[in-house]
């Protein structure tokens, strides 16, 4: 197999593409910044009042059975969140008594292999992998590693995500809570 | 002084009913965790699964039972059994998925293949390489010794001589899987959660009955909830919380906070929390059946006010209120597996089993509501029993000791109180009895409960 390179694009259609790229990318970038500056109002209102995100449960499966690796909507996830759920997180985080997170988590989350999987010209979906690295306390660490598709909804020159599916690398999580989002 | 004789001085001297302490080192201890292997996972009945997890023949989940992990089959026949997921060659796991369904399991070392009930089927070169010398029928899978089911939770033990599982439940334990069984035609919605916590497997059991602390570990996500100022405003305890810069943490004790019921059983199963006619409603779910006539004849006159919540000693967490059971798994002294498996009635509306799951999704696990901060602490806690210092503190557990008058109706011994300590108190005391290594009558004996705690 290769992976073919589409040949003879229109400079003008490349040139759409690629200010396309980079606004996603910025979007994710700055959308991730606001994470890791536990700035989660501004985070929230990212997401469309519809919104769905979801973390589904993965599970060590057989290669012939693995259409079963992930749990679906409407079965057991570690995030099953509405915009209005994501925002009563944020309350939670900003009372002054959200023991886990403080003192606060230190977290970077790198967004990379941004891809567009599809555009409507309305909404676009979007797949990214990601490594959140986190450290605690004096020594605690943790990392997830994984892919994210997002349907982001267009809003003027930037977006909104209207729904987000977060696949971990993991099946058994190997830390001890999840007081970080993705 | 012997290392043996050394184990059974803190044994002995870990768990003092009349004052209310712990010996920290029965939390980190290496030497502690290996006897409970032994003494505890070794002979306990531990629940594996539900049967609608394993509906169709072949179909297998794993599950721990201690550090042993065991895959539960169900049968040509319709019935189940659970193997020792090791090799009985060379002890390789025989399957490494954590569910599915199969035909049969292969070794994938030298392909030793065993059939659903664990006999030995096939064995490459058995007749050119071992001379048809090899007995295969002397080296199945090992079976558990002894599997029943009780409401459709499947339970086994690897102790031949414990009582039947109808015994072992005794009413606090039948009562416990009850309150979840009874609220419908149960099913299992799949996923479980997994996950590990830096902690000891018995800080996780006993928060389970501890209603002290959600106002404080959880006052975040009540704040989020409920709504209302809590950091700041007056506190109306004279000497209550405070934060680190000086502000009060308001707690309105709730009447469930002082009405708890609590129920207490042989061989260390116990239940407690706010009755039922004190729980409050949640939103979009149905809990009517708790009024309804069937359901308290079958439970009782004070069964049926019990909701929870239970732990089937030693691991097993009844949540009634999320319909959830969580397995505090141990792992190493300092290490613990956390699964949530979760229920549902099959003929409950579409839009009431959103509404569960979305609860289900949201208060527990990792990322639950409520379960992040727990985690936090039970590391913490068992961090500092490390200390040469720090583990001599004993660990307290002295809220309403000795006034815990213990009530005798249909079987159940039970207490009408204020927030408790009285559940966490007995899963200990229980504890000790296990780990003092009585056979099945004596722990029985040693672990009925008095008229006072």
């Amino acid at each position: 197999m290769t992976i073919e390179i589409e040949q003879g694009i229109d400079d003008g259609v490349l040139h759409a593409r690629m200010i396309l790229q980079y606004r996603i990318e910025g979007f994710l970038a700055d959308e991730a910044a606001l994470l890791d500056t536990h700035d989660y109002d501004n985070w929230v209102a990212l997401f469309t009042e519809d919104a769905h995100y979801f973390m589904p449960i993965r599970r060590t499966m057989l290669r012939r059975e693995l259409s079963e690796e992930f749990t679906k909507p409407g079965e057991i996830a570690y995030f099953d969140e509405t915009r209005e759920s994501l925002r009563l997180r944020a309350i939670k985080f900003n009372t002054g008594a959200a023991w886990a997170e403080d003192p606060p988590s230190r977290t970077r989350h790198m967004i990379t292999n941004v891809r567009v999987l599809a555009d409507d010209g309305f909404e676009l979906s979007v797949e990214s992998y990601f490594h959140l690295y986190r450290t605690r306390l004096k020594s605690e660490v943790d990392s997830w590693v994984g892919r994210r598709v997002d349907r982001l909804r267009r809003a003027g020159d930037s977006f909104q995500i209207a729904d987000r599916v977060i696949y971990l690398d993991q099946t058994v999580l190997l830390s001890r809570n999840l007081s970080n989002l993705f | 002084m012997t290392a043996t004789a050394r184990l059974t001085d803190i044994i002995e001297r870990s768990v003092s009913l009349e004052q209310g302490e712990i010996d920290r080192r029965i939390f980190s201890d290496p030497d502690i965790f290996e006897l409970e292997m032994d003494l505890i996972f070794g002979r306990s009945w531990l629940f594996l699964c539900h049967e609608s997890q394993i509906p169709k023949r072949g179909d297998f989940v794993e599950a721990p039972m201690g550090r042993d992990n065991v895959l539960v089959v169900r049968q040509r026949d319709g019935s189940i059994k659970a193997l020792l997921n090791t090799c009985s060659h060379r002890g390789n796991a025989v399957c490494r998925a954590e569910q599915g369904n199969v035909r049969n399991f292969m070794c994938t070392y030298h392909g030793w293949t065993y059939d659903l009930d664990g006999a030995l089927i096939g064995v490459p070169g058995r007749a050119q390489f071992y001379g048809d010398d090899l007995d295969v029928t002397k080296h199945p899978l090992k079976s558990v010794a002894q599997l029943d089911t009780y409401e459709g939770f499947v339970f086994a033990t690897f102790d031949a001589s414990a009582p039947p599982l109808y015994d072992f439940l005794g009413t606090t334990g039948r009562l416990g899987l009850d309150l979840l069984a009874l609220q419908g035609d149960m099913e299992a919605v799949p996923g479980v959660q997994k996950f590990v916590i830096d902690a000891n497997w018995k800080f996780a059991v006993d928060n389970l009955f501890d209603f002290y602390h959600p106002q404080i570990t959880h006052m975040s996500a009540m704040m989020a909830w409920l709504g209302g100022v809590t950091v700041g405003k007056k506190n109306k305890d004279e000497n209550g919380a405070r934060t680190s810069d000086g502000k009060d943490l308001a707690i309105d004790w709730k009447p469930q906070d002082l009405s708890n019921l609590v129920v207490l059983g042989e061989y260390g199963h116990a239940i407690a929390g706010p009755p039922v006619e004190l729980k409050p409603d949640f939103p979009g779910l149905d809990r009517s059946f708790v009024y309804s006539q069937p359901y308290k004849e079958r439970l009782g006159r004070v069964g049926a006010r019990v909701a929870g919540n239970a732990n089937i000693f030693p691991t097993a967490w009844i949540s009634p209120t999320t319909t959830q059971i969580s397995l505090r798994i141990p792992r190493s002294a300092t290490q613990t597996e956390i699964w949530w498996l979760s229920f549902a009635d099959r003929n409950m509306s579409a839009e009431e089993r959103k509404v569960l799951v979305r609860l289900q999704n949201q208060s527990f696990g990792p990322a639950g509501m409520l379960e992040q901060e727990d985690g936090e602490n039970w590391a913490q806690s068992t961090m500092q029993t490390h200390g040469h210092a720090s583990r001599t503190v004993p660990q307290l557990l002295k809220m309403g000791t000795g006034r815990g008058k213990i009530n005798t109706d249909d079987g159940l011994r039970w207490i009408e109180a204020s927030t408790n300590e009285h559940g966490q108190l007995w899963t200990y005391a229980s504890w000790k009895q296990w780990m003092l290594g009585w056979d099945w009558n004596e722990l029985y004996d040693h672990t009925t409960p008095g008229d006072y705690i």
